[in-house]
C-alpha cells in the first residue's frame, strides 16, 4: 500500500510540475484592437471604422450646444443635477470659466476623438496594400471624407477657445504639433476642407460604405463635396474672405428657392442601446426646474410679430427660475429623442449668401434676406442698405433662424457685437472663449 | 492551520513509555486531545477524550511540551517514569496561538517575524453578530481602514490595509478560504441607463454594488489571519500588494457531538437623518413663488406637510437571523456542518438583505500518515438595493428629495396611482415603491487539502501537501423601471420603460503542491524547509441585456422596443512558485528567508517569470540564558520583516481599443480613450516592517509596536494625455508611492479574579503616504472636478490629498487619510453576566460633501436659513455654499462609533441539569447592537461614504447616499 501510494505521489508531482508552468497570453478579450486593423483590412473593417466617426462627432454634442446657446445667451439650462449650467457659465458672482470642468473638456476631447479615429483610418489606408479589397478611387473618396470631417471637428473645438487657439497637427500622438493662434487655425482647416474636396472630386461614383440616414441626398463622393463646400463657405465667412465665401457656396447645395431650407447633412439618433439619443430634447411635460432650456426673454420680446421661427419656444404654464433667472419660455427646437440635428443646412446657406454679398452685391443680400423674412412669415426688409445696418438684419436673421444650433455666440463675437448679449444678474460675465483644457498642458 | 498530529506506530526501540493525564486547572474537567511531544523531535501523542495520554521516549531525561490552542503551552522535564499530571490555565494573549508563515505551514505567534493580526470567532461575532463579514472587522486589528460605501443593506465595503496601495490597481487584499482564493468582484448592475450618473465629468460604476465577500457567513469562521502588507504577503506573490485575509472556518473535533443553535431577531434604523429645512411663508416665496406660497400655507393649516426624508429614510426594518451548526465525529472522521439563513429588512421599504448557506466541513485520517479534508460551502443571496446616489437625471431617490418640499403631495391615490412631482423629473415615493434593483447570487466554495507524511525519522520528517479549491457562482442583477414612473414616461422625455438584466458567471480554481521538511538537530536548531507550486484560474463572464420601451408590464428583455447588450469577459491565469526556509534556533532566533516566483496572463509580458523575495528575524531575549525565568516580563521580541509583492496592471490597461456603438443603424467602432501599453510593468511593493512584542505577567499584559515602510515602485497611472491626441489617459508606470506608518496594541487583561473578568484591547494606527516620484505631470482624478474638491496625484504630497481650484491657482484643502484611528474593545464577565463594548475612533480624514450643495440648488438643505458657513456672515449657509471654492465642500471625516456591544447572561449547564435529561450544556441569552452611538460633526447622513465605491483609495465622496443605520438584536443561543 505505502509502496503504490508513493509511486502515485511521485507521479502526480511530476505530472503537476510539466503542466502548471505555461501561462497563456491573452489579447483584449472584449474589444477590437488598433493593431489588428494595420494588416488585411476588408471592407466590413473600413465600414465599421467610418461608422466609428458618425457616432463619435456625435459624442457630448449636446454640452457644445449648450455651451454656445448657454454663452450666447439664447438660453439658460437649469439642472438639478450640476450647478455650473447657471453659475460658471453665466459668470455668476467672480465665478469663471474652469479649464478642467466637464463644460470645455467633454466636447474638446470627444472632437479630438472623432480627429483621431479618422486619422487612424487615413494611416490604415496608407501603410498597407489594399488594392485586393477596394479601387483607387474609393481609397480616394474615403480619404475626402475623413478630411472633411476632420475639419469639420476641429472647427467645433475652435469655436470654443477662439483666441486661444487650437492644436490643428494631431496625427502622430507622440509628437502633437504646437497650439495655433485663431488665424492659422481657420486656414489649417480651409487647407483640410479643400484637400477633402480633391480627394472627393477625383473619387469616383460611390463610397466603399454606407452612412446613416442624416446623409440621404450626400452619400455619393460628387454629393457629399456639396456638403464639404457648404462647410468651407462656412469657414470663409468667419475668416471674412467674402469672395471665398460666394465661391464656395457657388458649389455648394445653396438653393435660393426658399422651399427647402432643411436640405442638408444631419446628425442621426436613436433609441438604440448603443446609439445617442438627441441631448438637446426635453419633452413639454418633462420641463421642470431640474430639467429645462428656458428661453432667454429678449429672444421672445425681440421677435418682429408674426414670426413663425417663435415655435421653436413653448409658453409654460407658470415661469421656471432656479438661482436667480427665470422665464416664462422653453426651447422646444427639437421634438423629440430622435430628432435630426442638423451639421449644415440650406437656410444657414441662404444666410451665408447673404452675409457675404453685403460687401459684394447688397442688392442681392437683401434678395437673400428676403427669403429668409418671407419663410418666417415677415414682411419683406425695409430698412437702410447700408454695410452696418445689413449687418444688423442678417445678425437679426441668423439669431432666429438658427436659433439654438450654436450659432448666435459665435456670430455675435465675430462682429464685436458681445456687449450687446443682454446679461440677467448684476455680477454675470459675457465670456469670450473658454480656456484651454488643463490636460493640454499649456 | 491545524497542527498536525503525529501519531508514532510502535516501530521504534521504546524503552519508556510515560503517562499521565491532562486537565483544567480552573474546572478540573479533562482537557482532550492535549498535543503532547517530546521537545526538539518529532516525537509526539495526543491525550484522549478523557486527558489520559500515553508517550514512548527512548531515554530520560527528557522534556515533554504540552500544547493546546486556548491554553498555555507547558513543558515538563521528565527525570523519572511516574503518571504526570498536567494542568492548564487558559491564556490571555494566547502567546500559542498559531500564525501562518509559509503557504503550507504556521508557528507559534511569539515565534512570528511579523505583526500578527488575527480575529478569533469569539472577537469576530461575540458580542453581536455583524452585517456582512467585512463589516465584522471595524476596529479588531490595527493597520486596517475599514469603509462602507453607503448603508445600502448586502454590503458594500472597502478594507484598506497599511493605507494606500496602489492609485489604479487593486486595492482591497486577497481573501483566501481553507486554501481557496475567493472572489471578490463589485459588478455593476448597468443603472446608468437611467441615472445617467456616469456622464458629467466623471466616468465610472457609481451603481453602488455590493462585494462578494458578503456573501461569507461569519458563523462559520474559526480564525482570520490577516496578512497586512509585502512582508508578509510576499509568499502570495503578483496579486498579493494589497494584503490577504487568510480565513479558516469551523472543523470538527472527535467526541460527543456537539450542537448549536442560535436565534437573532431585532431592527434596523437609520443613524442620523439631516431633516427638513424651516420653512416660513416668506422663505417659501422669496426661494419659490408665489404658487409654492399658496400651496405651502394651505398644507399646514391643514396639517397635511410630510417629512419625506423621514418618509423614505424612517423605517424600521427586521432583522432575522438563524444558525445551526452540529459537529463531532471519531478519531478517524471528523465533521462539521451548519446552515444559516439572514433575512433582514432595510431602512427603506423594498430594501433588505437575505441569505443562506450551508457548509459541510469534513476531515478523514483513513491511516496515521495521510490526512484528508474538505471544506464545502453553498451560499444564496439576494439583495435590494433602492436606487440612490448620483445621477444626472433627477431620478435617483437621494437626488429627488433634493427637489421636494413638504407641501408637495406625492403620495398615490386610492387607485394606486401617485402624482407627478410637482418640482422634480420623479416622485421619490413611486421610485421606492415600484423600482427593483436586486443582486442574486448562488455561488458554492469547495477546497480539499491531503496531508501526507513522506517520510519520519526521529530528527526529520517530510511532508506532502496538496490543495485544490473551486470558486464558481452566477450572480444575478434584476433592475427594473416600470413604464408608470413619472420619470419614465414618453411625454416626460422618458424611455417608456427599462428593464436591465446582468448575469455573471465566474469560475475560478486554485491548485498547489507542497513539500515541507522538518529537521531538528541535536542543539536545538531545527531547520524548515517548503517548496511548493501553484496554479491559479480565473475565468469572469457578465453580460448585462439593456431593454428600454417595455410592453405593458412585461419585464423580459425580449418585450421591449429597443434591447442593447454588453458583454465584459475576463481570464487570467497564474503559475508560480515558491520556497522558503525558517531556520529556528532554541526559539531565540527565528529566521526565514524564502522567494515566490510567479509568471501571469495579467502581466504585459506573460512569458516573464517575476521574483518576489522575503526575509525575516525574530529575537525572543526572553528565550536567552540570562533571561530570568521566574520574571514576570514574559517576552521581549524584536523583530524585523521585508518582503516584496506585486500588483497587477488594471483590466485593459495592456491594450489599446475600440468600442462598438451604432449610429442611426449603422454600426461603428469608436477608440475607447485610452491608450494602452503592451510592455506595462506590474507595480511591485517593497514593505520593511519592524517591532517589538512585549509580554508581561503571564499574558495578562502584552504590547506589540510597529512600524512600516512601505514602497510601491512602477507605479501604474492612468496619467492624462493632452486630449488632442485623440486620448484622454494612457496608462504608464510612471511613479512611485510610498506609506509609512505605526501600529500599537495593548492586550490586556488588567482584572481577574474568581467571578470577575475584564479583558481590554486597545489599538491604535497611524498611516502617511507620499508619492515619492512622479514621471509625468501631476493630474488632478476621482470626484467631481477641482472647482467641487477633487484628488490629486502630485509628487512630495500625499497620495490622497484634496484639492480645490481658487483664484490664485490650486490649493490643498484637505486629505482623504485620518490622523490616527484608534479602538478600544472591552469585555467583562461577572459569573455568569458578559457585557463587552467596541468603541472605535477615527480622527481626521476628510470627506468631499456634495450632498448639501445639492440640497443649496434647490433650495431644501435642512440648514439653508442658517449661519455659519460663510466666514463674513452676510450670506445664509444655503446661499453661500453654492458659489463657494472646494475648502467649503470639503469636510471632517472624524468619527467615535460605538461600534459593537452586547450584554449577554449564560444559563450553565449545572441549571439546566433537569431539562431534557441535561443534555443541553448552555443557554446564553442577551441584546446586542450595532453603531449605537455615533459622534460625529459633519452634515450629511454618515462620513463613512463613498459614492465612487471601494475599487480605489479616493473614498470619501459624499453624493446623497443610502443613508447608514445601526442594528438592535436580541440573541439567545443554545448549545446542547
Amino acid at each position: 500500500m505505502k509502496t503504490y501510494i508513493n509511486k502515485i505521489l511521485l507521479l502526480s508531482l511530476i505530472f503537476i510540475s510539466v503542466t502548471s508552468c505555461e501561462v497563456q497570453e491573452f489579447s483584449d478579450l472584449n474589444n477590437a484592437e488598433v493593431d489588428a486593423f494595420e494588416n488585411n483590412l476588408n471592407r466590413g473593417d473600413l465600414q465599421d471604422l467610418v461608422g466609428g466617426i458618425l457616432y463619435s462627432s456625435r459624442l457630448r454634442l449636446g454640452i457644445y450646444f449648450d455651451d454656445n446657446g448657454i454663452i450666447g445667451r439664447e438660453y439658460y439650462r437649469f439642472s438639478a443635477s450640476d450647478p455650473r449650467f447657471t453659475s460658471d457659465m453665466l459668470g455668476k458672482g467672480s465665478l469663471i470659466l474652469d479649464n478642467n470642468t466637464f463644460y470645455i473638456t467633454a466636447p474638446w476631447g470627444s472632437r479630438y476623438r472623432t480627429v483621431k479615429n479618422a486619422n487612424l483610418i487615413l494611416g490604415f489606408l496608407e501603410n498597407q496594400d489594399l488594392s485586393a479589397q477596394f479601387t483607387d478611387q474609393e481609397i480616394t473618396a474615403t480619404k475626402g471624407f475623413l478630411k472633411t470631417f476632420i475639419g469639420y471637428e476641429l472647427l467645433l473645438n475652435l469655436n470654443l477657445t477662439y483666441q486661444n487657439g487650437i492644436r490643428v497637427d494631431v496625427a502622430d500622438e507622440n509628437n502633437l504639433g504646437p497650439f495655433v493662434s485663431y488665424d492659422a487655425s481657420l486656414s489649417a482647416i480651409r487647407d483640410f476642407l479643400e484637400e477633402g474636396a480633391i480627394d472627393l472630386t477625383a473619387g469616383g461614383a460611390e463610397f466603399p460604405f454606407i452612412l446613416s440616414s442624416g446623409f440621404n441626398g450626400f452619400n455619393t463622393p460628387a454629393t457629399f463635396l456639396q456638403a464639404n463646400k457648404a462647410i468651407s463657405a462656412r469657414v470663409a465667412a468667419y475668416q471674412g474672405d467674402a469672395a471665398a465665401a460666394l465661391a464656395f457656396l457657388d458649389d455648394s447645395f445653396l438653393n435660393l428657392s426658399g422651399e427647402d431650407l432643411n436640405t442638408g447633412i444631419y446628425y442621426n439618433f436613436s433609441l438604440d442601446q448603443k446609439d445617442i439619443v438627441n441631448p438637446l430634447f426635453v419633452s413639454i411635460d418633462g420641463i421642470t426646474s431640474a430639467n429645462s432650456r428656458v428661453v432667454e426673454p429678449s429672444f421672445v420680446t425681440d421677435a418682429e410679430i408674426g414670426d413663425n421661427r417663435l415655435s421653436k419656444v413653448v409658453e409654460l404654464d407658470s415661469p421656471l427660475s432656479q438661482d436667480g433667472l427665470s422665464g416664462n419660455y422653453a426651447v422646444f427646437r427639437y421634438t423629440s429623442l430622435i430628432d435630426d440635428i442638423p451639421i449644415i443646412r440650406n437656410e444657414e446657406l441662404i444666410l451665408l449668401y447673404a452675409e457675404a454679398n453685403i460687401t459684394v452685391n447688397p442688392d442681392e443680400a437683401v434678395n437673400a434676406l428676403n427669403i429668409i423674412r418671407e419663410s418666417a412669415g415677415l414682411n419683406p426688409y425695409t430698412g437702410p442698405t447700408d454695410t452696418e445696418s445689413l449687418i444688423d438684419e442678417m445678425l437679426k436673421q441668423r439669431r432666429y433662424s438658427l436659433y439654438a444650433e450654436g450659432h448666435r455666440w459665435i456670430d455675435v463675437r465675430r462682429y464685436n457685437r458681445l456687449d450687446e448679449l443682454p446679461i440677467a444678474r448684476a455680477d454675470d460675465d459675457v465670456f469670450v472663449q473658454f480656456p484651454i483644457p488643463l490636460t493640454e498642458n499649456q | 492551520m491545524m497542527l498536525l498530529l503525529f501519531i508514532f506506530p510502535a516501530v521504534l526501540f521504546a524503552q519508556e513509555t510515560l503517562t499521565g493525564k491532562t486537565i483544567n486547572e480552573s474546572t478540573g474537567v479533562a482537557v482532550p486531545f492535549v498535543n503532547v511531544i517530546e521537545k526538539g523531535t518529532s516525537n509526539g501523542t495526543t491525550s484522549d477524550l478523557d486527558g489520559n495520554f500515553s508517550l514512548s521516549v527512548e531515554s530520560l531525561p527528557t522534556t515533554l511540551v504540552f500544547s493546546y490552542i486556548g491554553f498555555e503551552t507547558q513543558e515538563r522535564v521528565v527525570t523519572q517514569n511516574s503518571p504526570i499530571n498536567v494542568s492548564f490555565i487558559e491564556a490571555a494573549a494566547s502567546l500559542d496561538e498559531v500564525v501562518i508563515t509559509g503557504l503550507a505551514t504556521s508557528i507559534k505567534r511569539s515565534n512570528s517575524a511579523n505583526a500578527v493580526a488575527s480575529i478569533s470567532a469569539e472577537e469576530l461575532i461575540g458580542t453581536t453578530p455583524p452585517p456582512t463579514l467585512d463589516g465584522a472587522f471595524y476596529g479588531k486589528f490595527a493597520g486596517a481602514v475599514v469603509n462602507a460605501n453607503s448603508g445600502a443593506p448586502g454590503g458594500g465595503l472597502s478594507i484598506k490595509l497599511r493605507g494606500a496601495t496602489s492609485i489604479q490597481g487593486n486595492t482591497q487584499p486577497l481573501y483566501i478560504i481553507d486554501g481557496v482564493y475567493v472572489d471578490n468582484s463589485s459588478i455593476a448592475a448597468g443603472l446608468n441607463t437611467v441615472s445617467a450618473a456616469a456622464s458629467g465629468g466623471s466616468a465610472s460604476n457609481q451603481d453602488n454594488p455590493t462585494n462578494r465577500i458578503a456573501d461569507i457567513n461569519p458563523e462559520d469562521i474559526a480564525n482570520i489571519e490577516i496578512l497586512k502588507g509585502a512582508s508578509a504577503a510576499a509568499i502570495y506573490g503578483s496579486g498579493a500588494a494589497a494584503g490577504v485575509v487568510i480565513i479558516t472556518t469551523k472543523r470538527g473535533k472527535a467526541g460527543e457531538t456537539k450542537f448549536r443553535f442560535s436565534q437573532s431577531m431585532g431592527w434596523t434604523e437609520a443613524i442620523n437623518l439631516l431633516g427638513v429645512r424651516d420653512y416660513t411663508e416668506q422663505r417659501v416665496l422669496d426661494s419659490f413663488g408665489e404658487d409654492d406660497r399658496a400651496a405651502f400655507v394651505a398644507a399646514r393649516d391643514a396639517g397635511t406637510l410630510v417629512d419625506y426624508e423621514d418618509e423614505i429614510y424612517g423605517e424600521k426594518g427586521l432583522i432575522n437571523i438563524t444558525n445551526f451548526s452540529m459537529s463531532g465525529g471519531s478519531e478517524k472522521t471528523r465533521f462539521f456542518a451548519g446552515v444559516t439563513h439572514n433575512d433582514e429588512d432595510g431602512i427603506v421599504k423594498n430594501t433588505g438583505y437575505g441569505k443562506t448557506s450551508l457548509r459541510l466541513n469534513l476531515d478523514h485520517t483513513p491511516t496515521d500518515f495521510l490526512k484528508l479534508s474538505m471544506s464545502s460551502n453553498f451560499i444564496n443571496s439576494s439583495s435590494d438595493r433602492g436606487f440612490f446616489n448620483n445621477d444626472n437625471s433627477g431620478a435617483t431617490i437621494g437626488i429627488a428629495l433634493t427637489a421636494t418640499r413638504p407641501w408637495d403631495a406625492l403620495f398615490p391615490n386610492e387607485n394606486g396611482i401617485y402624482p407627478d412631482h410637482p418640482n422634480n423629473s420623479s416622485n421619490p415615493l413611486q421610485t421606492r415603491d415600484l423600482v427593483k434593483n436586486n443582486e442574486t447570487v448562488n455561488r458554492i466554495i469547495m477546497g480539499g487539502s491531503a496531508n501526507l507524511d513522506l517520510y519520519k525519522a526521529d530528527k526529520s520528517n517530510l511532508e506532502l501537501i496538496l490543495r485544490g479549491g473551486l470558486d464558481f457562482y452566477g450572480q444575478s442583477t434584476r433592475a427594473l423601471f416600470p413604464k408608470a414612473l413619472q420619470g419614465q414616461k414618453i411625454a416626460n422625455g422618458g424611455l417608456n420603460g427599462v428593464s436591465v438584466q446582468g448575469d455573471t458567471q465566474n469560475k475560478n480554481y486554485n491548485l498547489s503542491a507542497f513539500l515541507v521538511h522538518n529537521y531538528f538537530t541535536d542543539n536545538n536548531l531545527n531547520f524548515r524547509t517548503q517548496a511548493g507550486i501553484t496554479r491559479e484560474y480565473f475565468d469572469q463572464n457578465t453580460e448585462l441585456i439593456t431593454a428600454t420601451g417595455l410592453v405593458a408590464s412585461e419585464t423580459n428583455v425580449d418585450q421591449a422596443a429597443n434591447t442593447g447588450t454588453d458583454q465584459t469577459r475576463l481570464l487570467q491565469e497564474n503559475s508560480g512558485f515558491f520556497a522558503q526556509e525558517e531556520v529556528n534556533y532554541k526559539d531565540m532566533f527565528i529566521a526565514t528567508l524564502g522567494v515566490r516566483g510567479d509568471k501571469s496572463s495579467n502581466n504585459g509580458d506573460a512569458k516573464e517569470l517575476f521574483y518576489y523575495p522575503k526575509a525575516s528575524l525574530a529575537v525572543n531575549l526572553n528565550e536567552f540564558e540570562f533571561w530570568n525565568e521566574g520574571s514576570n516580563w514574559n517576552q521581549f521580541k524584536l523583530r524585523a520583516a521585508y518582503g516584496e509583492a506585486g500588483n497587477f496592471p488594471p483590466f485593459g490597461a495592456l491594450f489599446t481599443s475600440y468600442d462598438a456603438f451604432s449610429t442611426d443603424g449603422v454600426l461603428g467602432i469608436s477608440l475607447v480613450g485610452i491608450r494602452g501599453d503592451a510592455n506595462l510593468k506590474s507595480e511591485r511593493q517593497k514593505e520593511l516592517e519592524f517591532g517589538t512584542d512585549v509580554n508581561f505577567f503571564s499574558g495578562r499584559v502584552g504590547l506589540s509596536a510597529t512600524y512600516y515602510i512601505k514602497t510601491v515602485d512602477d507605479l501604474i497611472l492612468r496619467a492624462d494625455l493632452e486630449p488632442s491626441t485623440g486620448f484622454t489617459r494612457q496608462f504608464v508606470n510612471a511613479g512611485s508611492l510610498e506609506n509609512k506608518g505605526i501600529e500599537l496594541s495593548l492586550d490586556t487583561r488588567p482584572v481577574v479574579t474568581e467571578n470577575f473578568l475584564w479583558d481590554l484591547g486597545i489599538n491604535f494606527f497611524k498611516n502617511k503616504s507620499e508619492i515619492t516620484e512622479l514621471r509625468v505631470p501631476p493630474f488632478n482624478l476621482g470626484a467631481f472636478g477641482a472647482g467641487l474638491g477633487s484628488f490629486r496625484i502630485e509628487e512630495g504630497k500625499s497620495a490622497t490629498q484634496i484639492i480645490g481650484s481658487f483664484p490664485e491657482g490650486l490649493r490643498v484643502v484637505g486629505d482623504a487619510e485620518p490622523d490616527f484611528q484608534m479602538a478600544f474593545n472591552n469585555n467583562l464577565e461577572y459569573k455568569n453576566i458578559q457585557f463587552s463594548m467596541l468603541w472605535q475612533w477615527k480622527q481626521g480624514g476628510e470627506n468631499v460633501n456634495l450632498t448639501t450643495l445639492l440640497t443649496d440648488l434647490n433650495q431644501t438643505s435642512h440648514d439653508f436659513d442658517d449661519f455659519g458657513v460663510d466666514p463674513s456672515g452676510e450670506l445664509p449657509n444655503g446661499e453661500f455654499r453654492p458659489g463657494a471654492n472646494a475648502s467649503v465642500h470639503t469636510e471632517d471625516a472624524s468619527y467615535v462609533r460605538l461600534r459593537e456591544v452586547g450584554l449577554y447572561y449564560t444559563i450553565q449547564s449545572e441549571t439546566l441539569a433537569n431539562v431534557l435529561s441535561g443534555s443541553i450544556d448552555s443557554i446564553k441569552l442577551g441584546f446586542s447592537g450595532t453603531n449605537l452611538i455615533n459622534i460625529f460633526d459633519y452634515n450629511s447622513f454618515d462620513p463613512e461614504v463613498s459614492n465612487f465605491g471601494g475599487g480605489s483609495i479616493f473614498t470619501g465622496v459624499d453624493v446623497l447616499p443610502f443613508p447608514s443605520s445601526k442594528r438592535f438584536l436580541f440573541n439567545l443561543s443554545v448549545n446542547f
